[in-house]
């Protein structure tokens, strides 16, 4: 009965949908061959019709899904507006400061290392070098930020703390002893140059670096001694009467910063590499050097990329959360010594969020909070990404056109 | 000015990369040399006091010339502290005694000490007959060591009594050669990594946080790929390619830079507040008020990393669906068959290996991703295991242990942080080599791909 039942109605079906996709004069007046398309290909595209329903679903469950964090934050951040203004600037302004001040200092860490970087593997770097070092140093983008905040926050600040001197001297005279290494190699025999050429130069400092390093921590404590009489932190304290945090901005803008620095290069190379060469040869054609050419030529060619890159890595240092949690010390202050400590944004959701009670005036702040985040990581990245798309069909079209 | 630019920029390769290596030389050394059995030494002060440690470092006195040496005593059950610093002028000398003992204690932390005596009902051993009973029991599993007492020594002559059971291992560094050290250090590894955490989290392995992020990665992949490919096929083969389309994979890539943390709000707030909540009272009323899914757990912390890695796996399949020529698709149309056969059978197996990569970037995304996660369901320290033998083996709503959380937790919140670091270094080192091995893989099976397509890399 069943059975029936099924082969009617599948036959009814079938009948159906051909003479839906069928060109009705076809169907009606010629003999068709019943040959096997008859059976076969509506439920071919029965089925497909189901495969590209189910896709499109899923997509827009996605969609739905990623609609649905904008929408959960700003809803549950509505209560606020019945709120007092004034306690709700009270609780935010210090966590926004520490934000900002957090930000500002890793970028001030990461910005000249990552575009010098960048400059340097695009413009002076042999390509096989470059094949080389450009994965190495995207590499450290995969180094779980928890890692790096338990250096920064465990190793590296007790050891700056006993060694301030030496690390605001390495500040310092580490770029310092680049320019000496250069001048040292300008003075070298021709032979001797050609053995360290420039374009390694690269790998060559390296060992330079450690020995400078080496050289620092041996000769900044006499210095100190010397011009001091003291520790340079007990000075501080006592002459200047400046406060030292152990966890401070200075360290977590250099562990944020080492964080940062391979999006920012990544970005950045990116946008210089894309320059078209016929473009930097025109320069030097007509008597630029190379830095001339990268100066006048290539840098505002590839100007947005860069500023693209900029922001991506502002976006990043704002909203990393466990850095800041593990090497900040998450006092919030308004303060803008480099030497004290503060407590950002994404750390004041990660320590309190679990102790908020939900409906609680803290919990609807901390969303609001994550609502700025959001916001301002979005709007951000997708200036830069419209940006960066954009300039790269610019630099196409410049490349195709020369 | 053009000639000093250039090496300013030199030398911020340079320094990137010392910075890296640097970091990376730290971890492998501290992390690995953490199992190596170092060195004790006795110390005899000029007081005439004897103090019994490893020399951990030394740095100059605060107010006065000279230097200090802290030694790591262990002991705590003892004088109550694990450490000690001493100034290095008022120590008269310094031996190694091949006797000398360090024992893996349960309760109480490391023993630093000699032993004088083993004593297990029928006999009393002394000597070195004590030291090779003591060896052989520990050699045998657990459950079948007899149940015998340890008399113990300490430098200044201390005597206490120690139960057998709770000793996890013995050594005597001095009189080790190179290969049993080594041996040793093979072994401790491997204890590292096969066995739960002790002493509050200053000792044992990690195994269980292991097992936590695996299994979490896990889940996370089934629910995270159906969708994350679904979404990339539609945009890439089935939506109309205008601006609504471009917009949303502009959407779609920013994602991947919104903070984590704004994903944790979120899974706390719709997952476990929202969902988890109505879930209990739908289903597991009898519980209540202690809450089943309405409490952080594997179930809703694998949904929000989910949620974190979609754009990850939309943006690398999408690039892999865009690498397929048109021509294998028209190719296929043209022979008659629907667009599901299309995908089917031409672009899915050719979109195979950017899916396999994209699960790979996604799983390395998730399992460095520590704050999230404190929001939704990691614990500091689970008492079950989320798969066990009990019905119905996967038990979602429960909390489990995560290597990234682990290691926070052990670093900050231990109640002795400075016992704890050699550890932690070790469970950073693994974090980091899973990570980087997982990101070398995907780069690897990227490249070789597109080798083997022929198209330039």
């Amino acid at each position: 009965m069943t059975c029936v039942l099924s082969t009617t109605f599948c036959d009814l079906s079938l009948h159906h949908a051909i003479t839906m996709t069928q060109p009705p004069r076809l169907s009606s007046s010629a003999p068709r061959t019943l040959a096997e398309p008859r059976y076969q290909r509506p439920h071919r595209q029965r089925l497909d019709r189901l495969a590209t329903s189910v896709i499109t679903a899923g997509a827009f469950a996605v969609l739905a899904a990623i609609l649905a964090i904008g929408i959960f934050l700003l809803w549950e951040s509505l209560p606020l507006l019945a709120m007092d203004d004034m306690a709700l600037i009270n609780s935010l302004s210090p966590l926004a400061w520490g934000t900002l001040k957090a930000a500002l200092a890793a970028m001030l860490f990461a910005l000249p290392l990552a575009l010098g970087a960048a400059v340097y593997t695009a413009m002076y770097m042999p390509a096989r070098q470059r094949t080389r070092i450009k994965p190495l140093l995207e590499m450290m983008e995969a180094i779980p930020g928890v890692v790096i905040g338990f250096i920064a926050g465990l190793i590296l600040a007790p050891w700056v703390e006993r060694h301030l001197t030496v690390t605001l001297v390495l500040l310092v005279w580490l770029p310092a002893s680049a320019l000496v290494a250069g001048m040292l190699w300008h003075a070298l025999h021709k032979r001797w140059r050609q053995r360290l050429p420039f374009s390694s130069a690269a790998l060559w400092l390296i060992p330079w670096f450690a020995l400078m390093v080496l050289l620092a921590l041996w000769a900044a404590p006499l210095a100190e001694q010397y011009l001091l009489g003291e520790d340079l932190r007990r000075f501080l304290d006592l002459q200047l009467g400046i406060d030292y945090a152990t966890r401070n901005a200075m360290i977590v803008g250099a562990a944020m910063g080492f964080a940062v620095i391979p999006s920012v290069y990544a970005l950045a190379e990116d946008a210089l590499s894309d320059v078209p060469p016929a473009l930097l040869e025109g320069a030097q054609a007509l008597g630029a050097d190379r830095w001339q050419a990268l100066w006048k030529v290539a840098l505002p060619a590839a100007g947005p990329g860069i500023f693209s890159a900029v922001m991506i890595g502002a976006g990043r240092a704002v909203g990393e959360t466990m850095i800041v949690l593990m090497a900040s010390g998450n006092t919030a202050l308004l303060s803008a010594s480099p030497f004290e400590g503060m407590r950002s944004m994404a750390a004041a959701i990660a320590i309190e969020m679990p102790e908020a009670a939900p409906g609680s005036s803290n919990y609807h702040m901390l969303i609001f909070a994550a609502l700025l985040l959001f916001g301002f990581t979005f709007v951000v990245n997708t200036l830069a990404e419209t940006v960066r798309l954009r300039l790269r069909t610019r630099l196409k079209r410049m490349g195709g056109g020369a | 000015m053009t000639r000093i630019w250039p090496w300013l920029c030199a030398a911020s390769v340079a320094l990137s990369l010392f910075m890296l290596g640097l970091l990376l030389a730290l971890l492998l050394t501290r992390g690995l040399g953490h199992f190596w059995p170092s060195t004790l030494e006795v110390a005899t002060l000029d007081s005439g006091e004897l103090i019994a440690g490893e020399a951990v470092r030394e740095t100059a006195l605060p107010q006065r010339d000279g230097k200090e040496r802290l030694y790591f005593t262990a002991n705590r059950d003892i004088d109550g502290a694990r450490w000690r610093w001493v100034a290095i002028d008022s120590i008269a000398s310094r031996q190694t005694p091949t006797k000398l003992l360090r024992l893996q204690r349960g309760p109480w932390g490391d023993f630093i000490g000699y032993l004088s005596a083993y004593e297990d009902g029928q006999q009393r051993l002394e000597g070195e007959a004590a030291w090779q009973a003591l060896a052989t029991a520990l050699a045998a599993p657990a459950n079948t060591r007899p149940p015998a007492t340890l008399v113990l020594e300490t430098a200044d002559g201390q005597l206490i009594r120690q139960a057998l059971a709770d000793i996890h291992r013995a050594q005597r560094p001095n009189a080790m050669h190179p290969g049993e050290k080594l041996r040793y250090w093979a072994h401790g590894v491997w204890q590292f990594l096969s066995e739960g955490p002790r002493a509050a989290n200053t000792g044992g392995g990690v195994w269980p946080a292991i097992f936590g992020t695996v299994l979490m990665v896990i889940v996370m992949s089934v629910i995270v790929m159906p969708f994350g490919v679904l979404a990339a096929i539609y945009l890439n083969e089935i939506a109309h390619q205008g601006r609504l389309t471009r917009l949303v994979r502009i959407g779609v890539r920013n994602l991947a830079g919104v903070p984590s943390i704004v994903y944790g709000v979120f899974g706390l707030g719709v997952f476990v507040y929202g969902i988890g909540s109505s879930v209990d009272q739908w289903f597991f009323e009898d519980t209540l008020p202690s809450p089943t899914f309405g409490t952080g757990g594997l179930l809703w912390a694998s949904l929000t990393l989910a949620l974190l890695t979609l754009p990850v796996v939309i943006v690398a399949t999408e690039e892999g669906l865009a690498r397929i020529p048109d021509s294998q698709r028209e190719g296929a149309v043209a022979l008659g068959a629907t667009r599901l056969e299309t995908l089917t059978r031409i672009v899915l197996p050719m979109a195979m290996p950017a899916m396999l990569t994209a699960v790979i970037l996604a799983v390395a995304r998730a399992a460095g991703e520590v704050a999230p996660l404190m929001l939704v369901g990691v614990a500091k320290l689970a008492p079950q295991m989320p798969l066990d033998g009990d019905f119905p083996y996967l038990h979602l709503e429960r909390k489990f242990m995560h290597l990234g959380y682990h290691l926070f937790d052990t670093a900050f919140h231990g109640d002795d942080v400075q016992a704890a670091i050699p550890l932690v270094y070790a469970t950073a080192l693994l974090l980091v080599t899973i990570v980087l091995v997982l990101n070398l893989t995907a780069i690897f099976l990227r490249h070789y791909l597109r080798r083997q397509r022929g198209q330039p890399c």
